[in-house]
């Protein structure tokens, strides 16, 4: 079942199907950005919880974010970083996706 | 006030705060406004949630009407945000994806937070599988309160904390100034540096055992 009627989309069909072909071969990254509400803490636990890092390799990738403002928590295909950024925004961390190299 | 700590109720591990009733009625208030925010159901009010929970159809027409664009309220665009601001398209396709689905789940958290809070007695317990459910949306509520008050950057944070250091020596009369110029801003920032706290205080139990 498609989540919501065809007509409400903005894109013409074809181009989604077009997208739908090609998506594969690209590679993505999960990037997360620093904000000033989320603690050290829980951003270390989800990152060792969500990725299954040890709590020294999340502690350092937490301190990426807070520091350079960003950092790459996962490569690889647009679904597959869908799904990391749609975690990451249910536990409220600012994520976003977008074509490696860009 | 006090904060999580360990308790063993038998053999399992649950986390214990202890809140005076206008403490629990605060954030109590403050859990509902943002589960409203995000397009649930006024809890303890007027809809029967058991009605609300059987019917997911329902659930997810109340989350599509908005989720084709951005959300208007800066304060529910922190807590469900752009997820690639240089592609609309991506970012369409994401949020008419995946919205409904985070806005559910946010809004179960927070209504799991807000019956635990009108329980009797000082306590709130969480049991342990809880506890990152509880962090999460206390996160999301910390995001609302922060777009509220103009919080984009590490900097705003610690200005907010010095306003309100200043405003309370006002109140206490350490200095001569006895007008707080803005209560209502120093109020929230209050609660919001309360629910900060707090949940510093939760990630302590969950992180107990990270090694």
């Amino acid at each position: 079942m498609r989540p919501y009627p065809e007509g409400v989309s903005t894109q013409p069909l074809s181009a989604i199907d077009v997208d739908v072909t090609t998506r594969t071969d690209d590679v993505w990254v999960t990037l997360v950005w620093n904000d000033p509400v989320n603690l050290m803490s829980y951003v270390t636990h989800v990152f060792q919880s969500y990725f299954g890092w040890t709590r020294d390799e999340a502690e350092r990738r937490m301190r990426e974010v807070h520091e350079l403002g960003k950092t790459v928590v996962s490569t690889g295909g647009r679904e597959t970083m869908e799904v990391d950024v749609q975690a990451m925004h249910s536990y409220g961390l600012w994520a976003t996706l977008t074509r490696s190299g860009q | 006030m006090r904060g999580f700590q360990e308790s063993t109720d038998g053999p399992t591990s649950v986390a214990i705060a202890e809140l005076d009733n206008e403490e629990r009625a605060v954030i109590a208030r403050v859990v509902a406004d943002v589960g409203l925010l995000l397009g649930g159901e006024p809890f303890g009010m007027h809809v029967d949630v058991a009605d609300v929970d059987e019917d997911p159809l329902f659930r997810h027409l109340r989350g599509l009407e908005s989720a084709l664009t951005d959300p208007d309220d800066p304060a529910v665009l922190r807590v469900l945000p752009n997820a690639a601001p240089d592609d609309r398209e991506v970012a369409q396709e994401f949020r008419r994806f995946t919205e409904p689905e985070l806005r559910s789940l946010k809004v179960d958290r927070l209504r799991t937070i807000w019956r635990a809070l009108n329980e009797d007695g000082p306590e709130w317990v969480i049991p342990a599988a809880d506890a990152m459910a509880t962090a999460a949306a206390l996160t999301d509520i910390r995001l609302v309160l922060a777009s509220r008050l103009g919080l984009e950057t590490d900097d705003d944070a610690t200005s907010l904390h010095a306003e309100i250091d200043r405003a309370h020596e006002a109140t206490t009369g350490r200095y001569s100034a006895d007008i707080v110029e803005n209560p209502e801003r120093v109020w929230l920032g209050m609660l919001y540096e309360a629910l900060t706290w707090l949940q510093e205080s939760l990630m302590s139990y969950v992180m107990r055992d990270d090694v």
